[in-house]
């Protein structure tokens, strides 16, 4: 397993036995510039090519680059070439930008400079937390201090967009669910989408018959990136292009994510998620400086969202790392579950109960009233439940209200990207005792949380504002395959 | 060609052998005679599978029929075109399978997907479609408690399928072991243990780990130099042979924790295979199918240079460098015209052989033993 | 090399695949060792002749297979496999026969660039063409390479055009399918 990314992109679309100069089958529009026609091309001997125009004159030919957002509009490969991933999402990209900004302060500079910010998910704290013997609290501060030692101005945390994402989807399924039971031709299942792996996969390999099944729910991370674009950089009067927002997340499938073209905002020119570094990528840049996290001094993690609100209310969970009740994946199937029982029918103490299935992998729970099962929800990682669950619902066989799906088996504590286990533990191991300290971290609701109430209220306009789903809803588009002869790979 | 100093010995003995003196006219070597060709089958037949009871041969090809072949007039009689499967696949069926009981069918195709046949209606219908695999799907092989099927394609994985209920099959795994595409796939004879060839030259084996009951590589046999085309399981399940595009035909022996050979054992639990045989310079193309007779130990393979070939373990073999002598091998007139594609010994009469070829023949073959 | 000498001693030993026909222990200009050649004492000389006879014909029939495949247009330029100089008479060799007397040709051909991503593409259509020629009449054994040092993944590419099952996939395929009848096509 040296690949960061998750299964499901390795198994259908990841190809890292090419190169995208060699089997790239993208084709890309070139800016032509009008030359006649005997014009030649040629290689020169440090390999580049050179056109030579009828008259003689040479000119140097563009190379073309293939980025992650070409990657993810094709029906090819996506390729996990290190040229395409550090062009755009790498901690060497990333650094680059941190020295820039240094050296730009360090000559005076300060106003060309960029804010950095840098939001941190729990997933890879947790992970950073067992590779460095450390308490998962200890470890997030020492963790924002070595970001803020290496340039990071504003450190945050994920768990105001975590709120959002839950609620949003909350909400999106009693509007599917109440349509359906009013006739209407709503898709239930409705399917989680803050898996990237998985919403890629659908889209590349089940296109239109799956996507409308997708909630339009944003991730945490891309939540996170409207919130640091739009509201931070305007509490703090910068532009957006000159935020520099880096997540740090469990699996690479997250960097394709981030450059997807729904998170790019021409007008700004700017990216929501400018750079996503993950777990193992921290534990790279660590060893290389010869550091261990414990050596780090701990920095208080920022806390930045009120700023220019005239709210007091306190928010209890601020300087604490906090869980969402359910999985270690962001706990969708739990809350949209608890609170459809209370708000469909009813039940305020339904006790929602995941068993398991034909494996770990795949859990179940229900909600009977009068011995009628009303609500069905699952939760199903990894590639296998994933391809079940599609086979059951193209033969309308799917039984359930609402899935829960990752393409990590055992969901995001065991992302593609977190740190390996160390030398004679077994994967399983380490991702039983990364789920066990998830469960020790203290629990925290979406509605108690007062940002929430300020977000909506003002940042979003108001409940039913077009806002909110600007800011806090996507789309998926199904990948069309492509069909040019020339570049099937057989 | 690789040529290692102990097959040149073994190779040298075998061509010593007509220096006892015997008249060919007086001895009865040990031959391969041809029974019946069944005709058929448009264009390339691919594969052939005999029924566990062994009344009924299917075989199927480019043509994307599955043909059915039984007996007219007892059991003794010429074997006929009973059934005719024609609407399954949109492409190349690659590979036919009985299920151990007999009742069940799977078939193969380049079309991505496995069709699952069976008779409960009275005639042979599909009842089941296996869907998931990106690409040509290039083999399909059933567990020995008929529980469990595997498949494997050119998407490089190998697939493990639970019969979950009445025609209901679900995924159980998906293996990405290999890099490249997957050629064959094979149960173990007695245990749950799954054994797969590539592209990639490499022969893989997998188990299913109970603790998240998913399934896991537990050994990687590597020694041929090109694709492996097939593999085959002798009756004990203690030795496995394989075939491949480099010509050779490897015999590979398991050795188990606590051998008594001194065999070093990656870890306590799995077994280690050994490559203990490797038979060279005897095929001149690439080597397609091997078959493992359960019931005579004879091995039978299937060659791009159109011939079917029959090989007997030395009597005097040593276990741990065992030698395999070429006995007898389809000639002439009646072998086949183009690429054999495929061998299968019958399930209970010693001797009786199906092969496929290219040439759209499948032909029935009886190994007669030598007599000094 | 062995090989061949193994398919001889085999038909003495009366387990070969050659009795039928006398011209089926040939041997087309292989060498053997020669501590080897003692065991063989039945090389008779006519086999000598045979072998010149062998060698016209198997020019003949490299002739024949070279004029099949060098009117094969380029995927994608407007000119013929030979006019590229992607195919050459001298690229096409039969290297000998199979046990049961079937030749064995191997053709090298020259992509135009070293990464040009259409190799693998140019040996389907040499194949796919001969198959549908002179294969019909003539059943023979191909196999295609790339001319040595000529392609960046040359060993991968041999590997594919090679390989039977990935070749006969590769046809059902409706799109590349298109593609290899258009390049082979004849000229009216």
């Amino acid at each position: 397993m040296s690949s960061g990314f998750s299964g499901v992109l390795q198994l259908t679309d990841l190809d890292d036995f090419i190169t995208p100069s060699q089997e790239c089958i993208k084709p890309v529009v070139i800016e032509k510039t009008a030359s006649g026609t005997g014009s030649k091309i040629k290689i020169q001997n440090d390999g580049s090519y050179v056109q030579v125009n009828e008259g003689g004159d040479t000119e140097k030919l563009r190379r073309v680059d293939i980025s992650l957002s070409d990657c993810l509009a094709c029906s090819g490969c996506i390729t996990s070439a290190e040229s395409v991933l550090i062009t755009q999402q790498s901690q060497d990209e990333m650094l680059k930008v941190f020295q820039n900004n240094k050296q730009l302060r360090e000559c005076g500079k300060e106003k060309e400079s960029k804010l950095i910010v840098v939001s941190i998910s729990i997933q890879p704290v947790l992970s950073l937390a067992a590779r460095y013997k450390l308490e998962p609290h200890d470890a997030f501060q020492r963790l924002s201090g070595y970001l803020k030692s290496i340039g990071a101005d504003v450190v945050l945390d994920m768990t105001l967009s975590e709120d959002l994402s839950l609620l949003e989807s909350e909400t999106e399924f009693l509007e599917r669910f109440r349509s359906k039971s009013g006739g209407s031709k709503t898709c239930l299942p409705m399917f989680t989408s803050s898996c990237p792996g998985w919403v890629c996969y659908a889209e590349k390999t089940h296109g239109s018959f799956i996507l409308p099944y997708i909630s339009s729910t944003k991730s945490p991370q891309q939540i996170q990136g409207t919130l640091v674009k739009q509201l931070i950089a305007k509490n703090r009067s910068y532009q957006a292009a000159n935020v520099y927002h880096v997540t740090v997340e469990p699996c690479y499938d997250k960097k394709l994510e981030a450059s997807r073209n729904d998170f790019y905002n021409e007008q700004e020119d700017s990216r929501d998620v400018d750079c996503v570094i993950t777990s193992i990528e921290l534990e790279q840049m660590l060893m290389s400086q010869n550091l261990s996290l414990s050596d780090i001094p701990p920095a208080e993690v920022d806390f930045p969202w009120l700023e220019g609100s005239s709210s007091t209310e306190p928010c209890s969970y601020k300087g604490t790392l906090v869980r969402h009740r359910g999985t270690g994946s962001g706990g969708y199937a739990d809350h949209v579950m608890a609170v459809a029982a209370y708000e469909l029918f009813g039940e305020s103490s339904a006790q929602l109960n995941f068993k398991v299935l034909r494996n770990p992998d795949l859990r179940e729970a229900i909600l009977e009233k009068d011995g009628q099962v009303v609500l069905r929800f699952a939760v199903a990682n990894g590639f296998r439940n994933i391809q079940n669950l599609m086979q059951k619902l193209k033969r309308g066989k799917c039984p359930y209200d609402f899935v829960e799906i990752m393409a990590c088996p055992s969901g995001c504590l065991n992302g593609g990207a977190q740190v390996r286990p160390e030398e004679g533990v077994q994967q399983k191991e380490l991702t039983t005792q990364l789920e066990k300290c998830y469960e020790e971290l203290p629990i925290h609701t979406p509605k108690s949380n007062p940002l929430v109430q300020e977000i909506y209220a003002n940042f979003l306009g108001g409940m039913g504002s077009d806002r909110i789903s600007t800011s806090l809803h996507t789309a998926y588009h199904a990948v069309e395959k492509m069909n040019t002869a020339l570049n099937i790979k057989w | 060609m690789l040529f290692e100093p102990y097959h040149l010995t073994y190779v040298l003995r075998l061509i010593e052998f007509p220096k006892h003196d015997i008249p060919f006219a007086d001895c009865k070597q040990p031959k391969l005679q041809l029974v019946q060709v069944l005709s058929g089958h448009r264009g390339r037949v691919w594969n052939v599978s005999w029924h566990p009871g062994g009344n009924i041969l299917a075989s199927c090809g480019e043509d994307k029929t599955i043909r059915l072949w039984g007996t007219e007039g007892g059991p003794e009689g010429k074997w006929v075109v009973k059934t005719s499967l024609t609407d399954g696949h949109e492409r190349t069926i690659r590979e036919v399978a009985w299920s151990p009981c007999g009742n069940y069918l799977a078939s193969a195709s380049f079309d991505a997907t496995t069709a699952i046949w069976d008779k409960k209606s009275g005639t042979w219908e599909c009842n089941a479609t296996l869907e998931g695999h990106e690409n040509e799907i290039k083999s399909v092989s059933w567990a020995k408690s008929g529980q469990l099927l595997a498949t494997c394609s050119r998407d490089k994985t190998v697939w493990v399928w639970e019969i979950a209920e009445e025609d209901e099959y679900e995924c159980a795994a998906v293996v990405n072991a290999h890099v490249q595409d997957v050629k064959k796939v094979v149960w173990h004879p007695t245990d749950e243990i799954l054994v797969s060839a590539s592209y990639d030259n490499s022969i893989k084996m997998f188990r299913n780990d109970p603790a998240d009951d998913d399934w896991s590589c537990i050994a990687t046999l590597t020694s041929h130099t090109s694709t492996v085309w097939s593999i085959a399981f002798d009756r004990t399940g203690t030795r496995l042979a394989s075939v491949s595009d480099d010509g050779t035909l490897k015999i590979w022996r398991v050795y188990l924790p606590g051998n008594g050979e001194g065999i070093g054992l990656p870890d306590d639990i799995d077994p280690r295979w050994k490559c203990v045989c490797t038979i060279v310079g005897l095929h001149s193309r690439s080597i397609y199918d091997v078959a493992w007779c359960h019931q005579t130990d004879l091995i039978a393979t299937a060659c791009g240079d159109d011939v079917v070939r029959i090989f007997q373990e030395c009597p005097d073999s040593d276990p741990h460098q065992p030698s395999f002598n070429l006995v007898a091998s389809s000639s002439g007139v009646n072998g086949h015209h183009q690429d054999v594609n495929a061998v299968a010994w019958h399930p209970t009469i010693p001797g009786l052989l199906a092969s496929a070829s290219d040439d759209g023949d499948v032909k029935l073959w009886k190994f007669l033993e030598g007599e000094l | 090399m062995l090989l061949s000498f193994l398919q001889k001693s085999k038909s003495l030993i009366g387990i070969g695949e050659q009795q039928t026909s006398p011209l089926s222990s040939s041997v087309s200009g292989l060498s053997v060792p020669n501590d080897l050649q003692s065991n063989s004492s039945n090389m008779s000389s006519s086999s000598m002749d045979r072998q010149s006879t062998d060698q016209s014909d198997h020019k003949q029939f490299q002739e024949l297979i070279y004029d099949y495949i060098r009117s094969i247009k380029d995927p994608e330029k407007p000119a013929t496999l030979e006019d590229l100089h992607v195919v050459y008479e001298e690229g096409v060799k039969v290297k000998g026969v199979t046990p049961g007397n079937v030749k064995m040709v191997e053709i090298e051909f020259n992509p135009t660039v070293p990464h040009c991503s259409l190799a693998t593409l140019i040996g389907l259509c040499i194949r796919v063409q001969l198959e549908r020629t002179v294969a019909l009449s003539n059943p023979f054994k191909l196999d295609i390479y790339i001319k040595k040092g000529a392609h960046n993944t040359e060993d991968e590419i041999n590997k594919q055009i090679n390989d039977k099952e990935r070749i006969a996939a590769a046809m059902e395929n409706p799109n590349l399918r298109k593609i290899v009848e258009e390049c082979i096509q004849e000229e009216d």
